[in-house]
């Protein structure tokens, strides 16, 4: 999943000489948070809603007045991301410096922007919870063949896998939690326990049947 | 005398022997009911036609579902949810859910006129159908088709859902809708099929504030079960004032049941099934459709739709299950089938915690509470 899977396009952006009270009203109406700020098609800055709101603020000793230019309060010189980024890197800078979106680039021109709630509709696809499912979580020993036999287990029940993700737990093994496009999720998780697999969701019953 | 609607040709909605959607359950209910001397009139209704189809479905999905249904093959059926481990292609499918659907319209049919209160649909209960998706057993979504004739018909419609699974598609097709309530307990979409199912999704538009999720804890025993229940539906009823209840009576929250993991007994069953005719008494001049849905336990399912004929009726519940019916019907189940209607006390072995478990249940059925009345009181 890259950047341009997920970005929303066109961004929409004000140019250096807005004042506050608009560059506000847009993000009002538009009900955004950022703003990527340009000069003809270049990108100069970025302006969130709160850096209109601190800037203003009665509790800063010199405030801004509405009229002022969103130039003067906005950050310069942006972090940005390319279209062809894959979603994971932009959400390591977006984390790693605390910043809310990122503006996208092509050649140097706006076309897009990527925020933290895209980032969450990305781990929403990515995890397939907009489908009809059932979640399963499994920890696998770290070497190679375990995933396969895994998912040939899953597959030998003719049950599609809508999702699968794999994260390191411990030095060795991986947790590995699936979207199962089915009702009988539970069954298939009884008969991978009863296979050998440790499958720690849904968890197991308390009192057989 | 309450209507019972059942038609033969349900039994064609069938995706094979070793699927557990069978139609069998049906057979061992009326079965039971027979050799316990009961006579079961039935009405028979008519299939529902394609016209009534496209009410909640889009044209392209019922098309791949009538090609299907005539043999042929459908590429992208798989998009449609269609012919999947679940929701299997088979001959005749189209004419075998428009059985079912045409048997839930009846009973809408019937209320509207003012010819029944009380309405047993011996089939249906396809929540999981959406717009354009087959999915978890469902083909055609019933209810969403027969409560929309129902408010049609200028009725305020309270659509209760006890099947263990949430009802995602009766939810999303009437999503918007302020003049239907929807109550869906099910086990939380954290644990089982179909993952949704939270409080916060409470509806959209003017229908915000009128779909309420009550997601349960697995091992929910019925005591919290009746409690939650009890916490939620008078109070939703009272701010909304339905004309007629509809209410998904799925038996797969019975703790034998193989797909999930509640565990109420038909004695709870019971008591859920009196608690509802005495809403729709109270609410709804006792107007009241009741499907089946799912329930996949042999054991267990005849049994609770049984009990569901016998409160509807007024009729006493017998102690003992015919030995005649048993041995009938053995062959469906690994295990022996119960001597006894009513399970045994106590029917499983304990929940560890099941106080923690009654404990979240309460807090989740205050909190969707407190969501749901901000739009409430809102206006
Ligand atoms: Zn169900």
């Amino acid at each position: 999943m890259l950047i341009r899977d997920i970005m929303r396009s066109p961004a929409i952006a004000i140019s250096a000489e807005t004042t506050l009270q608009d560059a506000y009203r847009t993000m009002r109406e538009r009900g955004i948070r950022h703003l990527p700020v340009v000069e003809g098609e270049k990108l100069v800055g970025v302006v969130t809603d709160r850096d209109l709101r601190l800037a203003t603020s009665a509790l800063v000793p010199s405030p801004f007045s509405p009229d002022s230019r969103v130039s003067a309060v906005m950050s310069s010189a942006p972090l940005t991301a390319d279209a062809s980024d894959p979603v994971e890197d932009a959400a390591r800078t977006m984390r790693e410096l605390k910043i809310g979106c990122l503006p996208v680039l092509d050649d140097g021109r706006l076309i897009g922007i990527v925020t933290g709630l895209d980032l969450l509709d990305a781990l929403m696809r990515l995890t397939g919870v907009h489908k009809p499912s059932g979640r399963l979580e499994v920890r696998l020993p770290d070497h190679p063949g375990e995933l396969a036999r895994l998912t040939s287990f899953v597959s030998h029940r003719d049950l599609n896998i809508h999702s699968i993700l794999t994260y390191p737990e411990g030095p060795d093994s991986v947790r590995t939690v699936l979207r199962i496009g089915s009702i009988e999720t539970g069954l298939l998780a009884e008969d991978l326990r009863r296979a050998g697999f440790d499958v720690l969701w849904p968890p197991e019953k308390p009192c057989p049947r | 005398m309450p209507s019972v609607i059942y038609a033969p040709a349900y039994r064609r909605y069938s995706f094979g022997d070793e699927h557990p959607f069978s139609p069998v359950r049906t057979d061992m209910v009326l079965d039971l009911l027979g050799a316990l001397g009961h006579r079961v009139d039935t009405v028979e209704p008519e299939p529902a036609t394609r016209e009534d189809l496209l009410d909640v479905h889009q044209n392209a999905y019922v098309c791949r579902v009538e090609k299907l249904s005539a043999g042929a093959l459908v590429p992208d059926g798989q998009e449609y949810g269609l012919g999947t481990q679940d929701t299997p292609s088979f001959p005749g499918m189209d004419e075998a859910a428009r059985w079912l659907v045409g048997g839930t319209l009846h009973g809408a049919r019937l209320i509207s006129e003012g010819r029944e209160t009380r309405v047993l649909q011996l089939g249906g209960g396809l929540h999981h159908a959406r717009r354009s998706v087959a999915s978890g057993f469902c083909i055609y979504n019933d209810l969403a088709i027969a409560i929309n004739f129902l408010t049609r018909n200028g009725l305020k419609v309270a659509y209760l859902d006890i099947d263990v699974h949430h009802c995602d598609g009766v939810q999303e097709i009437l999503n918007e809708d302020p003049r239907v309530l929807t109550v869906s307990l099910h086990e939380s979409g954290k644990y089982l099929f179909p993952g949704t199912g939270e409080i916060r999704e409470l509806g959209a538009g003017a229908g915000r504030g009128l779909k309420l999720n009550l997601p349960l804890e697995p091992f929910t025993e019925g005591a919290s079960y009746l409690e939650v229940l009890e916490q939620v539906i008078p109070a939703a009823l009272r701010h909304f004032r339905p004309d007629v209840l509809v209410v998904q009576a799925g038996a797969d929250a019975h703790f034998d049941d193989p797909l999930s993991d509640l565990m109420l007994t038909t004695r709870d069953y019971e008591a859920i099934f009196r608690r509802i005719l005495a809403w729709a008494d109270d609410f709804t001049a006792s107007r009241v459709l009741f499907t089946l849905g799912g329930g996949y336990s042999f054991r267990a399912a005849p049994r609770v739709w049984a009990i569901l004929y016998l409160v509807l009726h007024d009729l006493h519940v017998a102690r003992d299950l015919p030995e005649s019916w048993r041995s009938k019907w053995s062959h469906t189940s690994e295990n022996e089938l119960p001597q006894t209607f009513h399970d045994p006390n106590p029917s499983h072995a304990d929940i560890p915690n099941r106080y923690e478990i009654a404990h979240r249940n309460r807090q989740v059925a205050e909190r969707l509470l407190d969501l749901a009345r901000q739009y409430w009181f809102q206006k």
